[in-house]
Order: C-alpha cells, then sequence, then structure tokens
C-alpha cells in the first residue's frame, strides 16, 4: 500500500507503521506495516479481532508508543509523545480520577491542559456534563457512579479538552448490552452537535457500523489492514436494512475469510 | 405431545402489558431500634466498654495481690496520673517526646518521600531504594543507639537520628509499592494532560496512592513512637530534660511503681488517640470518602 502523493496533507497519517512492544520474554510485533487516513470530522473504527494491534495502534497515536518502522503525522506534524491534542477514552472504568468529583474530573482535564480560570473551567465542565445527562451527579464521585455513567464523564472530559483528535479504546467494550446501545446512541448525537474527528477502536461489527464514517479491517498477528469501507449508518431509515446485513456480512467475511469459526 | 403441553402451559399464563405505578415511598417507612441496638451500634461506645471491662480486670486483680510495688491498683494509678499532670511534670515530659517526635517523623517523610520520588523516576533510584530498604528495614532501630550516641553525643540529636531511620524505610516502601500499584490507565491519563516530572508525581501519583501512603504513616508513626521511648528510656538519662520514656525510667528508680504504670497508660493513651482519632480523621476525609478503602 502506498500513499497518494496528491499535495493534500491527511489530518491524521499512519504511514506504514510497525509496532512492537515486549513482554517478559517476548518482543511481540502488534503491527506490521499499517497505513491509513484520517480526515476531519471522521469517524474512523479501527476494527479487528483481538490481537489485531487495533489497542496498539491507538496508544501509538495517543503517543505512548513509539514506532519501530513507519510515523505517524497529525496535521503534518509528527507524533512523538502523549498531548491533550489526542485526548483519549480507556475501556478501563478506573479511569476517572477517583480522587475528584465528576465535576472536579473535567476541570482538572481543563485546567491542566490550558490557560482557563477556574470559574470558566467550572462553567465549561457542567456544560459538558449536561451534555452526557449527569448535572444531577456532578459532585459524585466516581465509585458512586454506574460503569456507563463513568465512561459518559470520560467521555465528556475528553471532549471538554477540545482536542484536535478523540481516540477512543473501546470504551464501552465493559458495559452491558443495553447500556452500550444507549451509549453509542449518545455519543453519535454528541458527534452531531460538535463534529469532533474520532478514531475508535472496537471488535464489535455492529458497533463499527453504528459509529463508523470509515472502518479500517485489520488481520491479527501481526495486525495488518485488510480492507477499509465507507460506512454511513444515517442514511437507513432501519438498522435492518438488506444492504446493512450484507455489509455485516461482508465484513465478516473479510475479517474471518480464514477462519471459519473464529470467534471474537 | 409435547407441543400441546407447551401451548396448554402458555394459555394458563396470559400475557399482559402494564403501566408501572409509582413506587412506595419507602424511605418514609422507619421502624425505630432499641435503644440497646442503637447503643450497640456505635463503634466508640463498644470499644469504651472492652476498656472499662479491661480496668475493672486490672482492680480486682492488683486489690487481690495487694503488691503495690509490683502491680498497682487501676485507682492508685489514675490518683497518681492526676498528680502528675496537676503538677505539670508529666505534660511538659510529653511535650518534650512529642517534639522529638515530630521534628524526626516528619524528616523520615521527608526522606522517604525523597527517596520514592527518585526511585520511581530513574532506574538507579529504585535499585538504590530497594538495596538501602532490604538493607536497614530489618536492623533495629535501637541497635544504632550506640554508634548515635558516638556520633551525635548524648541528647536528642541522637534520639532524633534513630528515629528517622525507624521510620524511613517502613515509609518509604509504602509509598513506593503505592506508587507502583497506581493503574497504567490513570498514568496514563496524567500523561494525556501532559503532566510530567512532579507535577505528575503531585497530581496524579501521590492521591491515586494515598492509601498506601497512609498505611506507611500509620506504621512509621507506631514505629517512631515506639523507637523514641525505648531510646529514652536507655539514654534519656543523660539528656538535660528527658521525655516519657526517662519519666518512666526515673519513676522506676524512686520507686514510684504507679507513676511507672501512669507513664505507661499515657503512652497507650496518645497512640491510641493518633491512630483513632487523627488518622481515622484524615482517612474519612480522603481514602473512604473516594472509595478507595472501606
Amino acid at each position: 500500500m502506498s500513499t497518494p502523493s496528491t499535495p493534500h496533507i491527511p489530518f491524521v497519517d499512519v504511514r506504514h507503521l510497525t509496532l512492537q512492544y515486549k513482554t517478559t520474554e517476548h518482543l511481540v510485533t502488534a503491527t506490521h506495516d499499517v497505513s491509513f487516513h484520517v480526515e476531519k470530522g471522521d469517524r474512523l473504527i479501527l476494527l479487528g479481532p483481538s490481537g489485531c494491534g487495533k489497542s496498539t495502534i491507538l496508544k501509538a497515536i495517543g503517543g505512548y508508543m513509539k514506532p519501530v518502522g513507519g510515523s505517524i503525522n497529525l496535521n503534518g506534524v509528527e507524533i512523538k509523545k502523549p498531548g491533550s491534542d489526542r485526548g483519549m477514552v480507556f475501556q478501563e472504568f478506573d479511569q476517572l480520577l477517583p480522587w475528584k468529583t465528576a465535576l472536579e474530573n473535567i476541570v482538572f482535564a481543563i485546567r491542566e491542559t490550558s490557560q482557563c480560570s477556574e470559574v470558566a473551567a467550572i462553567q465549561e465542565a457542567r456544560k459538558w456534563l449536561k451534555k452526557v445527562n449527569l448535572s444531577k451527579f456532578e459532585n459524585s464521585y466516581p465509585h458512586a457512579l454506574s460503569g456507563g455513567m463513568k465512561q459518559r464523564v470520560a467521555i465528556a472530559r475528553c471532549l471538554a479538552l477540545k482536542s484536535k483528535v478523540i481516540l477512543m479504546d473501546e470504551p464501552f467494550a465493559s458495559l452491558d448490552a443495553l447500556t452500550r446501545q444507549k451509549m453509542q446512541e449518545e455519543l453519535f448525537e454528541l458527534w452531531q452537535e460538535t463534529k469532533f474527528t474520532m478514531v475508535f477502536v472496537t471488535h464489535s461489527i455492529d458497533e463499527a457500523i453504528t459509529l463508523g464514517t470509515r472502518i479500517v479491517m485489520l488481520s491479527p498477528h501481526p495486525g495488518q489492514v485488510v480492507a477499509e469501507l465507507n460506512v454511513d449508518l444515517s442514511a437507513y431509515d432501519s438498522r435492518n436494512h438488506p444492504e446493512l446485513i450484507e455489509l455485516k456480512e461482508r465484513i465478516s467475511r473479510i475479517l474471518f475469510k480464514d477462519q471459519l469459526d473464529y470467534v471474537i | 405431545m409435547s407441543t400441546t403441553k407447551t401451548i396448554t402451559l402458555n394459555n394458563l399464563r396470559e400475557e399482559y402489558e402494564r403501566e408501572v405505578t409509582a413506587p412506595v415511598a419507602h424511605q418514609e417507612v422507619k421502624i425505630e431500634l432499641s435503644l440497646f441496638e442503637r447503643l450497640y451500634n456505635i463503634s466508640a461506645l463498644r470499644k469504651g466498654f472492652i476498656l472499662v471491662l479491661l480496668a475493672v480486670i486490672w482492680q480486682i486483680y492488683a486489690v487481690n495481690l495487694n503488691n503495690e510495688l509490683m502491680f498497682p491498683t487501676f485507682s492508685d494509678t489514675i490518683k497518681g496520673l492526676g498528680q502528675v499532670i496537676q503538677s505539670g511534670e508529666l505534660v511538659n515530659r510529653t511535650l518534650t517526646s512529642l517534639k522529638v517526635l515530630s521534628i524526626a517523623y516528619t524528616s523520615g517523610i521527608l526522606l522517604a518521600g525523597t527517596l520514592t520520588v527518585i526511585a520511581i523516576t530513574t532506574r538507579i533510584g529504585t535499585d538504590l531504594l530497594e538495596t538501602l530498604t532490604a538493607m536497614f528495614n530489618p536492623l533495629p532501630a535501637i541497635a544504632l543507639l550506640p554508634l548515635a550516641l558516638l556520633w551525635f553525643g548524648l541528647g536528642n540529636p541522637s534520639i532524633i537520628f534513630v528515629i528517622i531511620h525507624a521510620v524511613t524505610w517502613p515509609i518509604a516502601l509504602n509509598i513506593y509499592s503505592g506508587f507502583m500499584g497506581v493503574s497504567n490507565t490513570l498514568r496514563m491519563v496524567g500523561k494525556n494532560y501532559e503532566l510530567t516530572g512532579l507535577r505528575f508525581v503531585f497530581k496524579i501519583l501521590i492521591p491515586a496512592a494515598f492509601a498506601h501512603i497512609l498505611t506507611g504513616l500509620k506504621v512509621g508513626w507506631a514505629f517512631s513512637w515506639r523507637t523514641l521511648i525505648a531510646a529514652e528510656l536507655v539514654f534519656g538519662v543523660s539528656s538535660g530534660s528527658g521525655g516519657l520514656g526517662w519519666f518512666i525510667f526515673e519513676k522506676k528508680n524512686q520507686l514510684d511503681i504507679n507513676l511507672v504504670f501512669a507513664g505507661l497508660l499515657t503512652i497507650i493513651i496518645i497512640g491510641v488517640v493518633v491512630e483513632n482519632v487523627i488518622f481515622k480523621f484524615i482517612e474519612k476525609r480522603t481514602v473512604i470518602k473516594w472509595g478507595m478503602k472501606f
């Protein structure tokens, strides 16, 4: 795969990315020669089974990992370390600072990453909490919130950073099915309001189709891009539209062509 | 055959949908607990009862023994305690002890904190801390007293030195294991906000590891208090105005055994107050409020 040599500079440009990490015994190659672009306003989904390095790619975009080969550019500048221009939402519920209330968590994020006054930060934080329907819980500590609420605070906190791109690492994977569906809808509504750029990692085909504008599919061990597809759920009046069902089957075929009974 | 059975069974139970009604306000239905139950729920009261019981047993045993040189009664001890408090002797001795203690305890915390911060930021620092704690943590503080006397002479500097030794290692170990236990997710969140160096330590690591740090402070407090009394008992003789340990030593020499008991009681009371009032207070406002300890 080669990048087109047009003068247009992609917003996030992942080029020939090879990532490795060490375990105590092995040097594992997580991804091999992965390339894709993210454009402004994209909801790009990294989709693949476990072991395809999708989370590792996200961490590399976040600046937590140095590529062994290739590069990642944001707005034409190479990413070298973590930064608030790439806000992250994690899968784990413990991502909120347990010693701060929901509101304080967002205020902290704003104040540490900008020159905002405390009063303005509180106002801003309240605005975001309202957007995720948690105004009533602004003074609750994380341990008193449910999993879904914690993830909503984390999303609000991340959006309050006003990052150039938002990185979501399976934020709904630990939630129950009903909550997950609700959160997907809420996230989509938030996107419609603010049109942020998002890279979203998931292993769920349904989630990919629900949330994505473009789906990058990866194969496992090591992760390599096997396909990129465009998708737009809002073009269909029903989730059971024949074209969507066909798309799902196509994705399954691409992901699991040589492992018929592969379980995600 | 089986299908007919299912149909008949299902016919027995009709399907339905319904509007939910407003729930009964359970909050208003309160049942008063009996007076005994309410009192029994107060932990301080239960513990107080145990203390009273112990005092009664003490009194009965000592009265029966009838040997005030070996084992004075509880009432004699309290009487003596009242006298030395009134004369100001005990208060002065306690203040002397606490002053030495707070200097040493604070220095120990600062030293432990510095060592741990170096340990988590550099690899050689980690090795340094691990080696030093492995060497010095098992070494009883009192064993260093002779050396301390040689280096710092008679008096408080020597005692402060051994107390610092006694508190630094356990506190450092606890802070270090607390820092190591901070979840990777929280670290990544901190890095995401571009927090580095000391800002990262103070804004992420310390609050996240606070439960461990508090444990370290508690252990350190107990060690320092014990070491202080022991050091005063052994070498307090020579320092101008002795502390509580010296008070106990002196009263034993004067055969005021009830005052020896009064001194011991004071040590116990201070220990209990610090543990159950001061540390409990800090815990309630921090780790318990944050759901990091129950």
